[in-house]
């Protein structure tokens, strides 16, 4: 069943307005902890849904999902697992890539999970990917991960999906940050204080520019 | 800073090639492209694509399986022609079951078994034929209109004034570095109006540092290249013994980057600030110089 919403993806319970179809968001955090929660939340909806995990196993970022109040449907919710670890006993929901230095069959298998997703009436899709960091360390060349990024956001864009891509910024020089945020419509800056969270965005309007604590979950 | 793109070859004038080895499903492709408004060129075989591949082609789309090899193997020939084309798998191979291509060979795949599987690929192609969206270089938020801008310019004309090349000359003993040059930056490599020092033309725009460079309006430094990770990487500025680099943007009197004015040393290298500001008013001049350049050109038209 096709779920068409309105003309913006919304973000219940978090500080943020919705935003146009096909927008890339950068999410720029620590890894782990809060960053990670606030990209899985980000996705949450009843859209079709796409999880890339580069440093965390599909089960555990399926749980992880559920934890923030996602609904595991296989119809709609996919994940592109290039961790190396097991997705067994997940069935077709997991596509596996053996490590996050395979853009190729990273980019393929994102392709393939996006038209299955597609094929199942979910013409909007919210692509998640955790995170960009292990990409990066494991290209000698930074150009190959430019062409990667190029390609997915503009599936999103031009597929009227939404994509939020997560990168901890402490693990990379400024520059390649800056670089990498160039393909991307906005950036938000997550920070997690005594394990209270707090976003600001730098790029779109009506978006809250300064510090903005985030509710935690109910 | 960020935003949405639309950029590259426009989709009323991009070409598709059509890499097939079956008769039937290339004929089908041929046909659901032609209906959606592409000129498609159609090749049976990896051999085949190399003649069939010209500045007009946006995308191209092959099959996994050819009689003379695979998907990746087009994929090698076309990047090695035009490094930032887009290339689209169209199969009935599930991913699991294609070819097996380099890390960084990433391109888009369209699986034939899905429901109306030629529609989603025309909407892969439009997109891929509308934009720059395989390059593996950060784009401006501009492109389009940084193109268009660009293309007022008589490159030709440019590469032959003697004023560039008297300012790149000037510029290698004022800094006392090896190379100096004003590089124009087109939508897949770099052209070289002017270099002193060196006798380089063009350059896959991939491979080059003016690509980040067009991107800031502060003179960009990299001391040394094999430290810094966006183009350590990069065997090209190796092979030309490019060790460290300083450029300043060109823009033209809208603020569209145009290219940029550098300089090259063999050797690593840093600018005080007082080096960035002279560097920064060389490319004030050349900006001047195209501006003239401009004026007289639209004169005589």
């Amino acid at each position: 069943m096709a779920t068409r919403h309105g003309s913006h993806y919304e973000f219940p319970n978090l500080p943020l307005n919705g935003v146009s179809p096909g927008t890339n968001l950068l999410l720029t955090g620590p890894a782990l902890g809060g960053t990670r929660e606030l990209l899985l939340r980000l996705l949450l909806g009843e859209d079709g849904v796409l999880i890339v995990t580069a440093d965390t196993g599909a089960r555990k970022v399926l749980t992880a999902f559920e934890g923030v109040g996602g609904r595991i449907d296989r119809n709609r919710v996919r994940v592109v697992n290039c961790t190396g670890e097991s997705g067994d006993g997940l069935g077709d929901i997991v596509a596996s890539v053996g490590s996050p230095g395979d853009l190729t069959g990273i980019g393929i298998e994102y392709s393939g999970q996006y038209e299955q997703v597609y094929a199942r009436g979910y013409d909007t899709v919210r692509t998640g990917i955790y995170t960009l960091t292990p990409l990066l360390v494991y290209s000698e060349d930074v150009r190959p991960v430019f062409r990667f990024i190029n390609t997915v956001t503009s599936r999103i864009r031009t597929a009227d999906g939404l994509g939020v891509c997560a990168i901890d910024p402490s693990a990379h020089d400024e520059q390649i940050v800056n670089s990498i945020a160039q393909p991307f419509d906005a950036r938000i800056d997550v920070r997690e204080r005594d394990g209270d969270l707090a976003l600001r965005l730098q790029g779109l309007p009506d978006q809250p520019t300064e510090w903005t604590a985030v509710p935690p979950l109910s | 800073m960020l935003r949405l793109k639309r950029v590259g070859v426009s989709a009323e004038l991009a070409t598709v090639v059509c890499v097939d080895g079956n008769d039937e499903t290339r004929t089908a492709t041929i046909d659901a492209l032609e209906a959606a408004g592409f000129a498609v060129r159609a090749c049976s075989s990896v051999s085949e694509i190399e003649p069939a591949l010209d500045d007009s082609v946006g995308c191209v789309v092959t099959a996994a399986q050819l009689p003379d090899g695979d998907g990746f193997d087009v994929v090698e020939r076309v990047r090695e022609h035009t490094p930032d084309c887009a290339c689209v798998f169209f199969t009935e191979a599930s991913p699991s079951e294609l070819p097996r291509g380099g890390r960084d060979q990433i391109v888009e795949y369209v699986p034939r078994s899905v429901p109306n599987a030629h529609d989603r690929l025309g909407d892969v192609v439009s997109a891929a034929a509308a934009e720059v969206t395989q390059a593996a270089y950060p784009l401006p938020e501009d492109e389009s209109e940084r193109l268009a801008a660009l293309a007022e310019y008589d490159v030709e004309a440019l590469s032959a004034l003697d004023a560039f090349e008297r300012l790149t000359a000037l510029i290698t003993s004022h800094f006392d570095i090896d190379v100096a040059f004003v590089g124009l930056v087109d939508a897949h490599e770099e052209r070289f109006v002017a270099c002193e020092g060196a006798n380089w033309r063009t350059l896959a725009r991939e491979d080059t540092i003016c690509t980040h460079t067009i991107l800031t309006d502060e003179v960009m430094v990299v001391e040394d290249i094999r430290e810094d990770p966006r183009f350590a990487g990069v065997d090209r500025l190796d092979e030309l013994e490019i060790r460290s680099y300083a450029g300043a943007r060109l823009t033209d009197g809208d603020g569209r980057a145009l290219g940029a004015v550098c300089c090259i040393h063999g050797e690593p290298r840093s600018y005080t600030r007082a080096e960035r500001d002279d560097l920064r008013r060389f490319a004030d001049e050349v900006e001047e110089q195209l501006g003239l350049r401009r004026r007289l050109k639209d004169g005589g038209d």
